[in-house]
C-alpha cells in the first residue's frame, strides 16, 4: 500500500548526525531545518526556487530546502553550512568568504557557499566560468558576485595545497 | 486549511491507484519545484498531495532507437545524457543547479508558459507521451496532449518516448537571466537537409509563445524543400514571428516576445546552415 501521511515523523541524517522531526504534510526540510531543528544558516528567501539562499546538500547533490518536502528527506542525509564548518573550525570557503569581503548582508551566503561546496567537491579545480554556472542560481543583491568568485577561487587553491576540509 | 495527507507511493500501479480514489482533489508532485512554490504563494492549498519520487518512474532507457524517460527522472539526469541533442541542450539550460535536481521530466509537461521550456524540445523532437490508468496504458503525441490536456481522473503520464533525433537540432532560450528564470522565449529546430542542403523535414517548436508550447509549422512550410540560406530564413522566421501568440507577463510584453521570437527562430535556422 502506499502510505498516507498526517502529522508524521520523519528520520534522517544531518550533517552527520541522526535527526527525527514531527512534521505536518508538505512542510518544507528549509522550515523543519530552521523552525524545528533551528539550525537558522539556511535562510527562507523567495519560496519560489528562484533566489538559492535555502540551498543544501540532500545526498550530496545541491537542492533548494524551500521545494523539497521533508517526508521525503526520510532516511536520506542532509548537509547545511552548519555541517561544513563553524567558529573555530572554519571551512576553507568560509575562510575565503571572509578574507575576501564575500558577505554583506549575508542573506545568501549560506546558499553561496554551499553551491560552492557541491561545485568544488567534484571540480576541485573549477574555472571562474565554471564557478558562475555553479553559482548561477544563486542570488546576491549586494556584492555584485566578483568577490565571491574570487573567494571560491581562492578557496579552491587553498584546499589544492591540502589544507583541511 | 492545511494539506491532510501526503502520499508517497511505491508503484505506479499504487499512484494510480490513488488517483482513481482521489481524482482531481490529489495533487501531483514530479519535484515539487511548481506546487511548492504555489503553496508558499498561498496560490494552492493542496488538501490531498502526492509524490511521485519513490514510484518507480525515475529511469531512463533505451529501446529500439527510443528514449524512455520516466516522468519522475530529474532534469539534472537529462542534462547529463551524452548524445548532444537538443534535449540534453535545453535541460541543461534549465532553472539552476539546485533546480534541475529537483524539477522532474513529466513534472514540467504540466508548468503553465512561460514556464515548461522541455516541451520545446520534446516537440521539436516530435515525442510521445506513455499515458496508464487503471488497467491501461497508452501513447499520445506530446503536441496532442499539449493542445487538448484530456488525462482523466486515473491517469498519469509514466513515461516520455524520444525518438532518435534525425538530422539536426539547435535550442536557444532567452531569459531575463542566467538561471531559474522562466523563458522570455525558447526556440528548438530539429531538420534533416538532403545532399543538396535542401530541408526536407523539419519541426520548429516555441516555448512562452502561446499558453502552452507549440510547432511554428507556417515557418516549418516555408523551409520545405529550400536551402537553409539568408532570404528562406528570413521568411520562415517572419512566419514564426506572425504565427505565435505570446502573453505579457512580468518578465516581457507580448510584443516583446513577438520580436524575440522573430530573431530566435532566425538564430537557430542559422546555427542550423551553419552546422555540418
Amino acid at each position: 500500500m502506499a502510505t498516507q501521511l498526517a502529522t508524521h515523523i520523519v528520520t534522517f541524517q544531518l550533517n552527520g548526525r541522526p535527526h527525527a522531526v514531527t512534521v505536518a504534510p508538505l512542510t518544507t526540510l528549509r522550515t523543519a531545518l530552521r523552525e524545528d531543528l533551528h539550525l537558522h544558516a539556511t535562510k527562507a528567501g523567495c519560496g519560489q526556487g528562484g533566489c538559492g539562499s535555502c540551498t543544501v546538500l540532500l545526498d550530496n547533490e545541491l537542492v533548494l530546502s524551500c521545494l523539497v518536502p521533508v517526508t521525503l528527506v526520510d532516511g536520506r542525509s542532509v548537509t547545511t553550512l552548519e555541517g561544513i564548518g563553524g567558529p573555530g573550525r572554519l571551512h576553507p570557503l568560509q575562510d575565503a568568504f571572509h578574507d575576501h569581503f564575500a558577505a554583506q548582508c549575508g542573506y545568501c551566503t549560506a546558499g553561496m557557499i554551499m553551491a560552492a561546496k557541491w561545485l568544488l567537491d567534484r571540480n576541485p579545480n573549477p574555472t571562474r566560468a565554471e564557478i558562475q554556472m555553479a553559482l548561477a542560481g544563486n542570488l546576491c543583491r549586494c556584492t555584485g558576485y566578483v568577490p565571491i568568485i574570487e573567494a571560491i577561487e581562492d578557496a579552491a587553491r587553498r584546499m589544492s595545497k591540502g589544507v583541511k576540509r | 486549511m492545511s494539506t491532510t495527507a501526503f502520499f508517497v507511493p511505491r508503484t505506479v500501479e499504487q499512484a494510480i491507484d490513488l488517483k482513481r480514489e482521489h481524482g482531481k482533489n490529489l495533487v501531483v508532485l514530479g519535484g515539487g519545484t511548481i506546487v511548492m512554490g504555489l503553496v508558499h504563494d498561498g496560490l494552492l492549498f493542496p488538501k490531498l498531495a502526492m509524490s511521485l519520487a519513490r514510484a518507480g518512474m525515475s529511469d531512463v532507457r533505451r529501446r529500439d532507437g527510443w528514449l524512455e524517460i520516466g516522468a519522475a527522472t530529474p532534469i539534472a539526469r537529462l542534462a547529463a545524457l551524452k548524445g548532444a541533442t537538443t534535449l540534453e541542450r535545453a535541460a541543461g539550460m534549465l532553472g539552476g543547479p539546485a533546480l534541475r535536481t529537483l524539477a522532474t521530466a513529466g513534472g514540467n509537461l504540466f508548468a503553465k508558459a512561460p514556464y515548461g521550456d522541455m516541451c520545446v524540445p520534446l516537440l521539436a523532437m516530435d515525442a510521445e507521451l506513455e499515458i496508464a490508468g487503471a488497467g491501461r496504458r497508452y501513447t499520445v503525441p506530446l503536441e496532442q496532449f499539449l493542445s487538448r490536456r484530456s488525462l482523466k481522473n486515473d491517469e498519469l503520464v509514466v513515461s516520455i518516448h524520444v525518438p532518435k533525433a534525425q538530422g539536426r537540432g539547435a535550442y536557444l532560450k532567452l531569459g531575463r537571466r542566467q538561471a531559474n528564470t522562466p523563458s522570455v522565449v525558447a526556440v528548438a529546430v530539429q531538420a534533416v537537409l538532403d545532399t543538396n542542403g535542401k530541408c526536407t523535414d523539419v519541426r520548429i517548436a516555441l516555448g512562452a509563445a502561446a499558453p502552452q508550447a507549440v510547432r511554428a509549422k507556417k515557418a516549418e512550410a516555408v523551409l520545405i524543400g529550400r536551402r537553409l540560406e539568408d532570404a528562406t530564413i528570413k521568411a520562415a522566421a517572419e512566419s514564426a514571428q506572425a504565427e505565435c501568440n505570446p502573453a505579457t507577463d512580468s518578465l516581457a510584453s507580448a510584443w516583446y516576445r513577438r520580436e524575440m521570437v522573430g530573431v530566435f527562430v532566425h538564430r537557430a535556422l542559422d546555427e542550423l546552415g551553419r552546422s555540418t
